[in-house]
């Protein structure tokens, strides 16, 4: 009987490895010196420290988080922001210390540098819970200004009145707030371009049905404040 | 010698709280700023990132609106906040990241646990007994076990476990005669007096707010307050020495006897040295005042224990979980282990010495060198009484029945704080002849629990540097010296000087072992013909360093110099390094900058280092400099168009 082609396949790989691995001195590789490589150019080296976008510590950022609530202790702030709405609208402080990169001495984790998706949410998260009590704080029981961590102005009653410079002079209140700096220094299309948001959720929000719990225009200065309380400059240096 | 001043950490804290809680008035409507013009946005960034490290969060509109005033002050707005508790928690925070003081360990000193076991009473109504494992009784029948036997509850109690058994009435006559009522600590203020009346939330009415029991340990089982609580009467006993005892029972009874009182194990047998010392006096707050002596206990109001709310690992106090802004702003509270509960304030302790060091701008080398501390209530209990019961096991072998020689000397320890003074912090200018900044601290030598773990710390943290393994070709070896194994000696040829320096504090452990009861070398401890040591000497003396004089001291024998120096020589030599200044202005400069160092800073880092030198190792000038710094106000610029270094005008 003819061997097989696989028994003919098998038996010349093992022969070839039992040559292979014959008794016999490992080969011993003589080092030689190699002549230095042609120079066929230079180019310089940037070794200058990079500038980076870097993160603001979560312990600033809570630190800012709870002065714009007024300045209240964590689980005062916690308490507030849950509201009526309990979980809807903020679990807890535990569910998200994590999530906003807070090192763990017990557990040797270190603090996160970057974002991730997860941090992300939490911010969107942590920032709606800010923007609408601070809706139903300030604009809504209208308290005096100096009572207003962050809506201090007066909402106008109809949108037709709102021009982009009575909208600029609000936004520049709120620029300030979450930014650091007056809007007249930011890139010349972001006035616009937040004033184009707020005419589309004032406009939508008059022909939303069901009605929501916010006045249009109290809607329209959410969403302003969603956009600041998210932008990336309020996260970073 | 001892100041009695809150602490300076505790007032910046409740002055920023004021601050934080204090709401600043809003602007009232847009105003034009009066010289905001002449401000352009780098100069609005910079003052952005410096609130940001300095104030701990972004600048206010009323922050920003005095930033624009023409008669802002950039230099005094950085001076004023070179302190407070933005400014300590901004240092504190650099160091707790590569420290990483917090603990995830349970911790228990025998002598100081008390555990509670529910039995059944005359009535049949449930009755909480707490007792101490271990604890030496008259009776047989109860002699290191519960004090109220199998027979006379139904129950086999077990200090880590639940009570195996049917319970069953216990007679009054059992209760009233191996039990006592006692009014502790933890539930009235003014327990070291005759009758105590200040209960806990009644006459007791402001307790510290950190201070908080769990409920268990504020109610009977039927739900009302609990007034006193009922304990066997051995650990009732108050003084603070008790007398060796010695039963008599010189072996244990055959296996084959039934026990008396049906417990479950034989009692102790004598011990030699029992026999020996027998009636002499004992510390009672010590291992071998447990284990030796009936007439040792928890003291005054059973000041020298901490209660469990049960057996085992039960809840006992309620504290944070998370506090990333300080005990005062917490994000949660839970009822705690009350094995955890020491561990927590070691961690405490650890912060404030660091607040301290930063607060009062003291010379940073105390962070190793300082023979200071701050301690409050629990930390008083610990360091005054329940540190002594982590001594003594094999080291009675070589004539240490207590510690002779502590870290932290008991006699220092503010006579005035009680257990729960948890929110009073007093300063404790000397600790002792062995103390050494946070070396010394139960935190840092828990947390890095071996001499080598120690010593690698101190490199990494403290001179900033790493050990990284050599190219060195790997030959087989057993050489037990590390320093010279090949593969091995590139990095230890450097660790194990270094953790010589920790040879002398036993691992997992704070008990100092003196020289003059520990030599370098024992000559008591011999092989025997396997080569072996006996336990004692074994856990405190290497075999695999044995010559004509005996065994090496445990991690000594890189460097018995340093093995001499301790934790105390350790610090001192560290602190002589010049990489001890440069680490740590690189270590500030870098998280300031928010990026490594690299070649090019190197004129930003000398100039940095020869100031913070010059001016005493103070945080606060090298602070100065990185924020006044140009490489500060053009951190962390990615604009195309910003303009380079020092072409900016202020």
């Amino acid at each position: 009987m003819r061997p097989s082609r696989g028994f003919l396949v098998a038996s010349l790989f093992a022969a070839s490895l039992s040559a292979g691995c014959a008794a016999r001195l490992p080969e011993h590789v003589q080092a030689v010196s190699l002549p230095s490589p042609e120079v066929l150019g230079v180019t310089a080296e940037d070794s200058a420290p990079k500038a980076d976008l870097r993160m603001i510590p979560p312990e600033a950022y809570m630190r800012t988080y709870l002065q714009l609530f007024g300045g209240l202790a964590p689980l005062d702030a916690q308490k507030l922001a849950r509201g009526k709405e309990g979980a809807q609208l903020f679990d807890n402080w535990d569910a998200y210390v994590s999530a906003l990169g807070f090192a763990d001495y017990r557990t040797d984790i270190p603090r996160l540098t970057q974002t991730n998706a997860l941090m992300v949410a939490t911010f969107e998260r942590l920032g709606v819970a800010l923007c609408d009590r601070a809706v139903e704080h300030d604009l809504r029981a209208k308290p005096p200004m100096r009572e207003r961590a962050i809506f201090a102005f007066d909402v106008l009653p109809a949108p037709g009145v709102m021009d982009e410079g009575a909208f600029g002079a609000r936004f520049d209140v709120l620029h300030r707030t979450f930014l650091g700096y007056p809007r007249r220094l930011a890139p010349a299309a972001r006035t616009t371009r937040f004033f184009q948001l707020y005419r589309d959720i004032v406009g939508m929000h008059r022909t939303a049905d069901p009605k929501s719990r916010f006045t249009p225009e109290e809607a329209g200065w959410a969403a302003v404040c969603y956009g600041l309380v998210r932008h990336p400059e309020f996260h970073l240096y | 010698m001892i100041s009695r001043s809150r602490s300076p950490v505790v007032l910046f804290a409740a002055v920023a709280l004021a601050s934080l809680t204090g709401l600043r008035p809003a602007a009232s409507a847009p105003a034009p700023a009066a010289a905001a013009g002449t401000r352009t946005l780098d100069d609005y960034r910079h003052f952005r990132i410096a609130s940001i490290d300095l104030v701990g969060r972004i600048p206010t509109r009323d922050e920003l609106a005095a930033f624009e005033r023409p008669d802002f002050d950039w230099d005094r707005w950085v001076e004023s906040h070179l302190e407070g508790s933005a400014y300590v928690e901004r240092l504190t925070r650099i160091y707790m990241d590569a420290l990483r003081l917090e603990p995830n360990l349970n911790f228990t000193a025998v002598p100081s646990q008390l555990y509670r076991q529910e039995i059944t009473g005359p009535d049949g109504k449930p009755v909480h007994v707490l007792y101490r494992g271990g604890q030496r009784r008259l009776r047989e029948s109860t002699d290191g076990d519960f004090c109220l036997t199998p027979d006379e509850t139904g129950l086999v109690v077990r200090p880590m476990a639940a009570a195996v058994g049917t319970p069953k009435k216990t007679s009054k006559k059992a209760l009233d005669t191996y039990t006592v009522e006692v009014k502790p600590w933890w539930l009235y203020r003014d327990y070291k007096a005759e009758h105590p009346t200040e209960r806990y939330k009644q006459g007791w009415a402001n307790p510290d707010p950190q201070f908080r029991p769990v409920d268990a340990l504020l109610d009977e089982p039927n739900g009302k307050p609990t007034m006193e609580v009922r304990v066997c009467r051995e650990e009732a006993h108050e003084a603070p020495e008790g007398h060796i005892y010695a039963s008599g029972r010189a072996k244990p009874p055959p296996t084959s006897s039934p026990l008396p009182g049906g417990r479950a194990k034989a009692a102790p047998v004598d011990t030699a040295y029992a026999i020996k010392h027998k009636g002499e006096a004992i510390a009672c707050d010590t291992r071998e005042g447990l284990s030796m002596a009936v007439d040792c206990g928890c003291g005054r109001g059973l000041e020298r224990c901490t209660p469990n709310s049960g057996t085992g690992d039960t809840p006992a106090f309620q504290y944070p979980n998370h506090m990333p802004l300080g005990p005062d702003l917490p994000l949660d509270s839970a009822g705690q282990s009350a094995l955890r509960w020491y561990p927590y304030w070691w961690s405490r302790e650890a912060v404030h010495f660091l607040g301290y060091l930063f607060a009062e701008d003291r010379d940073f080398r105390e962070v190793l060198t300082g023979k200071e501390t701050w301690v409050n209530g629990p930390l008083a209990q610990f360091y005054k009484t329940v540190q002594r019961g982590a001594c003594c096991g094999p080291e009675a072998n070589f004539g240490m029945h207590g510690e002779t020689e502590p870290l932290f000397d008991p006699a220092r320890v503010p006579t005035d704080l009680l257990p729960h003074d948890v929110d009073r912090w007093e300063r404790v200018a000397d600790r002792g002849a062995h103390a050494a900044g946070i070396l010394t601290m139960p935190m840092y030598l828990e947390k890095y629990a071996s001499a080598r773990a120690r010593a690698a710390a101190i490199y990494n943290d403290f001179l900033c540097k790493s050990f990284s393994a050599g190219q060195a070709e790997l030959t087989p070896s057993e050489d037990p010296d590390l320093t010279r194994r090949p593969g091995c000696q590139t990095c230890h040829a450097t660790l194990e000087p270094l953790a010589a320096y920790f040879a002398r504090v036993e691992p997992a452990s704070y008990v100092y072992l003196p020289e003059s009861l520990f030599p370098q070398k024992a000559a008591t401890c011999k092989k025997d013909k396997a080569g072996k040591m006996n336990g004692a000497c074994n856990a405190l003396y290497d075999v695999a360093f044995f010559d004509d004089k005996g065994p090496t001291l445990r991690s000594a024998h890189a460097s018995p110099a340093h093995a001499s120096a301790g934790p105390v020589g350790a610090a001192a030599d560290l602190t002589r390094m010049p990489e001890f200044a440069s680490c740590a202005v690189q270590r500030v400069t870098s998280s300031f900058l928010g990026r490594p160092t690299t070649a090019d800073d190197a004129r930003l880092l000398q100039s940095l280092t020869k100031d913070f030198v010059r001016s005493g190792f103070r945080m606060r000038s090298l602070v100065r400099g990185v924020v006044l710094s140009d490489e500060y106000r053009r951190a962390n610029d990615d604009r195309v168009d910003a303009p380079p270094v020092g072409t900016e005008a202020r």
